[in-house]
């Protein structure tokens, strides 16, 4: 052991030169840097030179230019009109979504549905005070700012039909922009393949849509001979 | 074996470095501001938990929706703040609004 230790003492080290270690040192910082433009920058801070961002998927998580909401389009069959003069048929039936939630002070809270171009919604919501409300639209694999408003105001209520202007996610957005404690109460049918949910702390919900055989039929209304 | 181990060096490099992406989102923090100092805010949410937010020069401070210098925020105010990072406590405030006291919990 001790012949062994003193060999090793004794054994001359390789010690790389100067210009050995210049030489590592800026490939080193080549590597870093390259990783940096290619990976971080695009994928933390959205800055995106050489494009590697949008090929690798990393721009995404930026959040700057990101997929509005990150939702992928549903898989199955689109639900897209096939317009035959004044009405248009569907390869599936409507669905059907009710709810009542509440906002407390200041909070927010998006509700969004999958349609596809020209495919058609009704809708009613109402509010025990003012909302601040944006009905708006985000493409299918658009960045967030394409995404598109059809009515920005203060309101207590709104009821209508919606055709989609292109295939995406569309649906509210209400604020709470008071100290009380607000019941928002809305309803929709339509052509929708899915329904999301988006909170104001960041976090995001599938919603479950209702087919029609869902809603009962009352015995008043059935029909007997 | 020089060459072998830094190829492995560097692909551990990357592997961890992977793990440290995410996804960026946007949170509203509704609170108590309970500390302030100059570049981060304490805020003690309606649930009971506190979270810390980072402030930087871009960082808005408002309040009946006109700019106030960050010296206004004081320990007891109520805030709303726009966020935007990986969770709520590793988020950089985009704009913190001083607004009238909030009731402790849900209306």
């Amino acid at each position: 052991m001790a012949v062994q230790a003193s060999q090793a003492a004794s054994t001359p080290q390789h010690v790389p030169s100067a210009r050995t270690l210049v030489k590592a040192s800026v490939v080193a910082l080549a590597v870093a840097g390259l990783l940096l433009v290619t990976i971080v920058f695009p994928a933390e801070y959205g800055i995106d030179p050489l494009g590697t961002g949008e090929a690798l998927g990393l721009s995404a998580l930026s959040g700057v230019g990101a997929v509005a909401e990150s939702i992928p389009p549903p898989q199955g069959t689109k639900l897209a009109p096939v317009p035959e003069g004044p009405y248009a048929l569907y390869p599936a039936e409507y669905k059907y979504d009710a709810r009542e939630f509440t906002l407390g002070p200041y909070e927010y809270v998006e509700f969004k549905y999958h349609l596809e171009q020209g495919a058609t919604m009704l809708f009613s919501w109402a509010a025990d005070g003012d909302v601040m409300h944006d009905f708006h639209g985000d493409p299918d694999g658009a960045p967030s700012s394409a995404a598109q408003s059809y009515d920005t105001r203060v309101r207590r209520r709104a009821d209508g039909t919606f055709s989609a202007p292109f295939s995406g996610i569309h649906g509210w957005y209400w604020e709470n922009p008071g100290g009380e404690t607000i019941t928002v109460r809305m309803t929709t049918a339509g052509f929708y393949a899915s329904a999301h949910e988006f909170r104001f702390d960041g976090t995001r919900y599938p919603r479950t849509v209702r087919a029609l055989d869902t809603i009962p039929v009352t015995d008043e209304e059935k029909e007997t001979p | 074996m020089m060459r072998r181990t830094t190829t492995l060096a560097l692909a551990m490099m990357l592997v961890i470095g992977a793990t440290q992406l995410s996804a960026h989102d946007n949170f509203r923090i509704i609170g108590t501001l309970m500390k302030h100092e100059s570049s981060k805010i304490d805020v003690k949410k309606r649930e009971g938990n506190t979270v810390t937010i980072m402030l930087d020069k871009q960082t808005q401070i408002t309040r009946d929706k006109k700019k106030v210098a960050a010296s206004e925020l004081r320990a007891g105010q109520s805030l709303v703040v726009d966020a935007y990072g990986d969770t709520e406590d590793d988020s950089l405030a985009i704009e913190i609004r001083i607004v009238p006291p909030i009731q402790a919990g849900r209306n």
